[in-house]
């Protein structure tokens, strides 16, 4: 099984993904360094374990699947965690989620529609990714997957080995919880009338 | 036949629907009619498109020299 193809076939895998996987491994670490050693160490446990990928169209979430594991059992404890106790990860109906995300993106769409926005553009993207860094894990690494990276929500359920269902949910509350957390740490000078609830 | 589906519905197909997960042609027709017709979800529609290729254009980031050598050393040994 371990012949010069599938040498060929795994390298050429990761090569297209190496990116992707640090990218992906950079939000779950939340560091460089620790990101980098968690791809270098995904890859060889990949390799370790090539015989288990039966279908080679699923190589991609397969590889993920491995990096996410590997975050998990190797350096999740060690992760840097910024401040995520101040999302709440509590359980949330689906009726309140709704509500939540009506009430919060009126005020989130003046804001996103506030003629200065020009003015903080670069200051967003920054924010976008503290914001994004503070989302719990299980919330975070969905979105990262689906929206960073393309994945369908049938390929993040592999990767985390979750159902459909359980990626669609997450979605919809890590995206809400995301806009929370920019609506709350935007520029003390757009702030004007809005309420900051 | 395409009718309105209301904000309320809208909203729970949101992010199915910009993360293309809604696979029943009548389900995105009937979204679509009601992003036709709601200036609200339209906006916010628009909006969480912008934040979605924001969020890509700053997460996504290029591996170091560094690393892909160290990688290329490991298959190396394979």
């Amino acid at each position: 099984m371990t012949d010069e193809r599938t040498k060929a076939f795994f390298g050429t895998g990761v090569e297209v993904n190496i990116d992707a996987l640090y990218s992906v491994a950079l939000r779950l670490t939340r560091r460089e360094a620790d990101a980098e050693d968690l791809v270098a160490e995904s890859v060889a446990k990949a390799w370790s374990a090539i015989g288990t990928l039966d279908d080679r169209e699923r190589f991609r979430p397969w590889l993920f699947r491995i990096l996410h594991n590997t975050f998990i059992s190797d350096y999740r404890k060690h992760a840097v965690r910024p401040d995520e106790a101040s999302y709440s990860d509590g359980d949330c109906e689906d009726d309140e989620l709704a509500t939540l995300l009506n009430e919060q993106s009126d005020d989130f769409l003046v804001w996103w529609a506030n003629p200065e926005r020009e003015f903080f553009n670069n200051l967003l993207g920054e924010s976008l990714l503290a914001a994004l860094d503070k989302l719990p894990e299980a919330y975070r690494t969905v979105v990262v997957l689906v929206n960073v990276e393309g994945f369908t929500y049938d390929e993040t359920a592999e990767v985390l080995g979750v159902a459909p269902g359980t990626v669609r949910s997450r979605m919809k509350r890590g995206r809400t919880l995301l806009q929370k957390a920019l609506w709350q740490q935007r520029p003390d000078s757009t702030k004007g009338a809005n309420n900051d609830s | 036949m395409t009718h309105d589906i209301g904000c309320m519905r809208a909203i729970e197909a949101f992010y199915a629907y910009l993360d293309g997960e809604l696979d029943d042609p009548e389900s995105i027709a009937d979204f679509e009619h009601h992003l036709g017709h709601c200036r609200s979800c339209f906006s916010r529609i628009e909006m969480e498109k912008a934040l979605n290729e924001r969020m890509r254009k700053n997460a996504r980031r290029e591996s170091s020299e560094a690393l892909r050598e160290r990688v290329g050393k490991i298959m190396d040994k394979f």
